[in-house]
Formats: C-alpha cells, sequence, structure tokens
C-alpha cells in the first residue's frame, strides 16, 4: 500500500493527513492539535496521532510534505510546500470544480484562484495585519466572554447587526466595548463582527476575480455565522468539505503521492534540462 | 539547501573600489580639499553638467541605501521620527536627516557640505522638502530644478526650454559658487562619455534575454548603477562599462548563467527592500529564479529602449534625459508598456512587484498594475510589500511564503500544461 502524509503547521493549529494510492486516492488518518511553542513537536505529535489512528506504523509512510508557517521545522519531513499551493490541490481534490478558494485561518486570510488540475493561477493574502483572520474573531470573542465555538452560531441570531468600522484586531476590542455600553445584543455585535470580516475577506476575493465554483478552507470554516456572512457578500452558497479545516495537509499529501511517485518535479525539470526555453 | 546567488566575475569587485574612490573624495573634500560637490537625486540626474565644473556628485539615496544594505538605518529613522518626522514619510529621507543629526556616515569617512543642493526635481515631490531640509541642515545654498511630469509620450519643446534655461541657470550660479568657469568643451566630452556609457548598459541589459542570462537584471544591475550614476560621464566610466560587457558577454558567450540551471525568468518592479537585500535575494536564487528586467534599473535612466545623450545637443539632451527617459518621470501607462516589453522580449514567466511603504509615489498604482498584468495579459504577477530603507516593514517569514507560492505554482502551472497537453 503505498501511503504518504502532509503535515500542515499553522500559526494556532497544526494538521496532519494519511492519504493511500491504491489506484483511488483516499483518505486514511487526520488529526489536529495545538502548535503551541515546539513545532517540531506539534508536527510529530500530529504525525504520529495520524499514524496510530490508520493503525501503521511511521515508517509504513513513504513521504511527507510540510506546510504552513512551520513547515521548515518538519525535519522528518522530505519536501514543504507553501499553504497556498496545498490548499488550492486539497481543495480540487475535495470538493472538485473548485475555481476560487478562501481560506481564512488564524493569522492569515488567502484568495486563490484555482485552474482545473489545482493548480495556483493567482493569489493575494493580508498583508502583515491580522485583520479578517481568525485571531480577529478569537480576540471579539474574548472581549465578549464568549467561547470561540459559540461566535458563529450566536451571530446567526442577529436581527439588526452592528457596524463595527474598524478592521483592526486590536481596535476592535474598543468598538465592542463602545456597543456593549450602548447596550447592544451581543449576538447584533459578533454579527457585524463577523459581517466585517466577510466584507474585507470579499475585497480580497475579487482582486483575483470570484469564479464559481467557490470552496471555503481554513479552521474558520468550521464557523457557520463566518460561512453565512460570506455567502451573503458573495452571493452565492459555498462549498465547504468536513474537511476544511485540513484542507493543507489534504494537499500536501497529495503533493506528498506524486513527489513519491517522482510525476511531478521531476517532469517539470527534464523540461527545463532539454532547453524548452529555446 | 538553499541556493544562494553570488555573481561569479569581476565587475562587482571594480565597482566597490569605484564606489570607496567617490566616497574618498568625498572625504577629502570636507577634509578642505578645492574639490566642488553636489547634491543631487538619482532620478534623471544631471552628472554630465557637473563634469564642466570638475564637480563631484553626492547622493543623499545612495548613503541611504547604503546604511540600510549594512543593516544601519533604523537607528537614523528612529532619529529623525523623534524629531517629528512621520512613521510613513519617505524612509531614505528619515536616514538621510538621522545621519544628519546623529553625524553618521555609510562608510565612516566624512561628508562635505555640498557647494550646491540641487533638487533636481524629477518623479518625486517628496524630494523638494527633503532637500530643503538638507539644504537647512548643511547651511548650502539651494536651487530648485522644476521638471514636469511628462503627461503625453513626449515632452513638448516648451518643456525642454524650460529645463534648459534652468540648466544653464545652474551653470552661472555653480560659477560664481565655485569661482570656477563653465568649461563647456568638458561639458561635451562628458555627454559624449556618457553616450557610450549609455550604450554599453543598454547592450548589457540585451545580454540577459539570452538564456541563461549571464547576470541578474534586477540584483546585479543594481551594483553597476553605482558606477552609472557617479561615473557615467567621465572615462573611468567609459572603462568600466566597457570591461563589464565584455565580461558579461563573454558569459552569454559561454552560456554561463547566473544559476548552473536557471528556471524561471521574471521581471521586477520596484526598489528592493534593502535592509534585507541578501535575504531577498536567496529567496529568488532558492527558486533558480534570474530577474531579466527591472524597472529599478531605469530609475536614473532608460536607455535600453534607444535613447542616449547628444554631445551635438548636450543642454537639450541632459534635459530629454530628466523629463523623458528615467521611469519615475514618465506616466504609468509608459511603465505598464516598459514591463510588458520586458515580459514579451525578454521571454519571463512572471512579474514581481515590490511595493514600497513608505514611496507612495513610487508604488501608488501597483494594484492596479497587478490586475493588469495578471487579467488583462495572463502574466502570472506577485505583488509584494515591504520597503526600501526601513526594516520594521519587511517581514521575512510572509515574504519567503508569497515568493515561495509564486514560484510554486509557475512550476506547477507548467507541470498541468504539460500534463494536459
Amino acid at each position: 500500500m503505498r501511503i504518504a502524509a502532509g503535515v500542515d503547521v499553522g500559526s494556532t493549529q497544526t494538521k496532519a493527513v494519511l492519504m493511500q494510492d491504491n489506484g483511488e486516492r483516499k483518505i486514511l488518518a487526520r488529526a489536529l492539535t495545538d502548535t503551541g511553542a515546539n513545532v517540531l513537536k506539534a508536527a510529530e505529535s500530529a504525525f504520529h496521532k495520524c499514524c496510530e489512528s490508520a493503525g501503521i506504523h511511521s515508517q509504513e509512510v513513504g513521504y511527507v510534505v510540510g506546510t504552513g508557517y512551520g513547515r521548515y521545522k518538519i525535519t522528518f519531513g522530505n519536501a514543504q510546500m507553501t499553504e497556498i499551493s496545498c490548499h488550492a490541490r486539497g481543495a480540487q481534490f475535495l470538493c472538485p470544480g473548485t475555481r476560487t478558494v478562501i481560506d481564512m485561518g488564524g493569522q492569515d486570510s488567502k484568495a486563490i484562484s484555482v485552474g482545473p488540475q489545482g493548480e495556483v493561477l493567482d493569489f493575494v493574502m493580508n498583508d502583515k495585519c491580522a485583520a479578517g483572520t481568525g485571531r480577529f474573531l478569537a480576540n471579539a470573542a474574548e472581549v465578549m466572554g464568549i467561547g470561540l465555538d459559540e461566535i458563529g452560531p450566536l451571530s446567526l441570531k442577529a436581527t439588526q447587526p452592528v457596524k463595527i468600522a474598524t478592521v483592526c484586531t486590536v481596535f476592535v476590542e474598543s468598538d465592542i466595548l463602545s456597543y456593549l455600553s450602548q447596550g447592544k445584543r451581543p449576538e447584533n455585535i459578533m454579527g457585524g463582527v463577523h459581517l466585517a470580516i466577510a466584507k474585507r475577506t470579499l475585497s480580497l476575493a475579487r482582486r483575483v476575480n470570484i469564479e464559481p465554483e467557490v470552496t471555503m478552507t481554513g479552521g474558520v470554516a468550521r464557523n457557520c455565522g463566518m460561512v453565512h456572512a460570506l455567502e451573503t457578500v458573495l452571493g452565492r452558497k459555498m462549498q465547504i468539505s468536513p474537511d476544511a479545516h485540513y484542507m493543507g495537509a489534504v494537499g500536501a499529501a497529495i503533493f506528498a503521492l506524486e513527489k513519491m511517485d517522482d510525476t511531478f518535479e521531476n517532469t517539470v525539470w527534464r523540461e527545463h534540462a532539454a532547453g524548452s526555453r529555446n | 539547501m538553499a541556493q544562494v546567488s553570488e555573481y561569479r566575475g569581476s565587475i562587482h569587485q571594480q565597482q566597490k573600489d569605484m564606489m570607496l574612490d567617490w566616497y574618498q573624495k568625498l572625504d577629502d573634500a570636507a577634509g578642505g580639499a578645492d574639490q566642488p560637490t553636489v547634491s543631487m537625486m538619482i532620478s534623471g540626474n544631471c552628472v554630465e553638467l557637473l563634469e564642466g565644473f570638475g564637480a563631484a556628485p553626492m547622493y543623499p539615496e545612495v548613503n541611504a541605501l547604503q546604511l540600510a544594505i549594512r543593516h544601519q538605518s533604523l537607528e537614523p529613522i528612529l532619529a529623525a521620527e523623534e524629531l517629528g518626522y512621520a512613521a510613513d514619510n519617505c524612509a531614505y529621507v528619515k536616514a538621510d536627516i538621522g545621519c544628519m543629526l546623529k553625524g553618521i556616515t555609510p562608510t565612516g569617512g566624512r561628508l562635505p557640505k555640498p557647494t550646491l543642493v540641487l533638487c533636481n526635481f524629477v518623479g518625486c515631490n517628496t524630494y523638494v522638502k527633503w532637500f530643503e531640509h538638507v539644504a537647512e541642515f548643511t547651511g548650502a545654498p539651494l536651487y530648485v530644478l522644476d521638471v514636469p511630469f511628462l503627461r503625453g509620450e513626449e515632452p513638448s519643446q516648451a518643456d525642454v526650454e524650460y529645463v534648459v534655461r534652468q540648466l544653464k541657470e545652474v551653470v552661472e550660479l555653480l560659477e560664481r559658487l565655485t569661482g570656477r568657469k563653465f568649461d563647456f568643451d568638458r561639458f561635451r566630452q562628458a555627454v559624449a562619455y556618457s553616450s557610450e556609457v549609455e550604450d554599453l548598459w543598454s547592450k548589457i541589459k540585451h545580454l540577459s534575454k539570452h538564456s541563461p542570462s549571464p547576470f541578474d537584471a534586477y540584483f546585479d544591475a543594481i551594483t553597476l548603477m553605482g558606477p552609472l550614476y557617479v561615473y557615467r560621464a567621465s572615462e573611468r566610466g567609459a572603462e568600466f562599462f566597457r570591461s563589464a560587457y565584455e565580461e558579461l558577454r563573454a558569459k552569454r558567450d559561454a552560456n554561463e548563467g547566473i544559476y548552473d540551471r536557471e528556471k524561471f525568468r521574471v521581471v521586477v518592479e520596484g526598489p528592493p527592500p534593502y535592509p534585507y537585500f541578501r535575504a531577498f535575494r536567496d529567496m529568488f536564487a532558492k527558486w533558480n529564479a534570474c530577474a531579466v528586467a527591472s524597472t529599478y534599473s531605469t530609475v536614473g535612466g532608460l536607455w535600453e529602449f534607444g535613447f542616449r545623450h547628444d554631445p551635438d545637443k548636450p543642454f537639450e539632451s541632459v534635459a530629454m534625459h530628466m523629463l523623458a527617459q528615467n521611469v519615475t518621470n514618465r506616466n504609468y501607462l509608459q511603465r505598464y508598456d516598459q514591463i510588458r516589453r520586458y515580459v514579451n522580449e525578454w521571454n519571463a514567466d512572471g512579474v514581481i512587484i515590490h511595493f514600497v511603504k513608505s514611496c507612495r509615489l513610487f508604488s501608488a498604482g501597483q494594484g492596479d498594475m497587478r490586475d493588469y498584468f495578471t487579467r488583462q495579459l495572463g502574466v502570472p504577477t506577485l505583488y509584494i510589500e515591504s520597503d526600501l530603507e526601513d526594516p520594521r516593514y519587511f517581514a521575512e517569514a510572509q515574504t519567503k511564503n508569497r515568493i515561495d507560492a509564486f514560484f510554486e505554482s509557475l512550476e506547477h502551472a507548467k507541470h498541468a500544461a504539460k500534463v494536459g497537453a
């Protein structure tokens, strides 16, 4: 059995996926752990949890591709790829027909235009600012004293979402406190928070041309309020896989299978060596 | 292990020696030598005119970038901010002003009080204020040479005459300030040297059309820009560019690239993040990605499409250079066209735009530029942001991530095209 792994070391959580290819590619196991300060430990932990869950020995894994910000710390991995490529590839695998990916993670949000084979045609990311990311939502939840899992469902109950003027992760706290002191209802505040992020994400996505199908990936895809707000501003439904949170790791695992087969990188290199430019 | 690119040849050392000699000349001037000096800005510099007085140029921008590349720019920037310069003010300005406040120079040598602060106001209105401040801090006289922005394809005759009249005023002013008579023959000879250097530089620029490119037309071109702006109008400059062309042509003929296996060819728009110059270059080197053309290397003059200074029309051609033949004074559609030509004629895989946070004038509109190349021309284009001088704007992990993703996407697209074919 040919098995490969993808390990996505994100700023908040580390995700690992094992994938097998017996003529058909299939996810064997998935695992999740908080990243914390020790990136390598988190990566190893997620990887080994995955192996345990699949009932295989780690040595049976033929190739490991690391992705995410901590990818270069994965010393047991064979190769690294950016999460941009991996999310595109993963989305095309789990949600065939994907042409646009909106990924919202802990500290990054990105929009990716995807080709028919999962190749990245274009991408844009938030720049050195946590506006429009999971961290913005986490900060808002903390100020409100609400659990992160509760803010999405709460926001769906909003009848008159407030206007959040800022998308600054730091200054949103003072906006929220101001609304609380005015007696605004928590669901309307959270509704406003979600809408503010959705609008910012929309402007990001517009820069790569939004084409259907749109697939949402990343940890924030688990937030039903964010999904609703994004679909409202986009004016269309998005595809959301149950594995949306693992999408980067899924894509990394697919690249790992291809690299193991020698079908990806070497093909491109041979092209260059043959002097195809001339 | 990541590949680190190094230019393998002799011209980098030669240019280093030349730049140190230039700084020594400035140090001598500060020590009382009979050496007139003129502060100018790089863009559309009129170094030819200075040769008519045997005057040496001083470039506050070069001082600023030299500091940044040596990782010394933050201290003077903070000093300027303490004085009240805003956080989003041009970081070149702040580094230069901070240096004057703290007595810092890039080489540790002295810099003289300039004989004249000549604000050749080309393409940047912040510079007017900067040079006013330079004049204020140094106590040197200031002349603001107003160069109108290029509104159409070519400057009008009135624009040319307007600049020529000002150049002649500068001549009269320098005669008074230096006590030297303007040597017109030497000026014309300087223009002739410039013409020869521009011809050689243009030929060098065209060598990178070859694959593999014998040099990196962004990172290595920056190295050659020092001699281009300081020595262009002199015999020494001509000698240097003759040998540089021969060296690079020999590499081209021997099929010797900057990388053993050139993998990607890109066009770069915008100045580099000087405080992280090496780290930034290594991000390209990791992918064997060679810049085959760059707009930044045309800030001081755009010569690869045919313009040359003309010894038969010395004043007029200096004016034309200032008005129309440097990237910053040209209009945005001309810049689009310049990059488009680079992509097509230099056979590039994509464009990388580096947005400079503290330079709105150069960078404003680059978002639209990205859209134009990506959507209308279908040219893969990466847009990254940091700064040319202020290290606080550079996020290494994020920049690396975007560059890696860009080259991955180019690689994947080639693979997908092959599989699909």
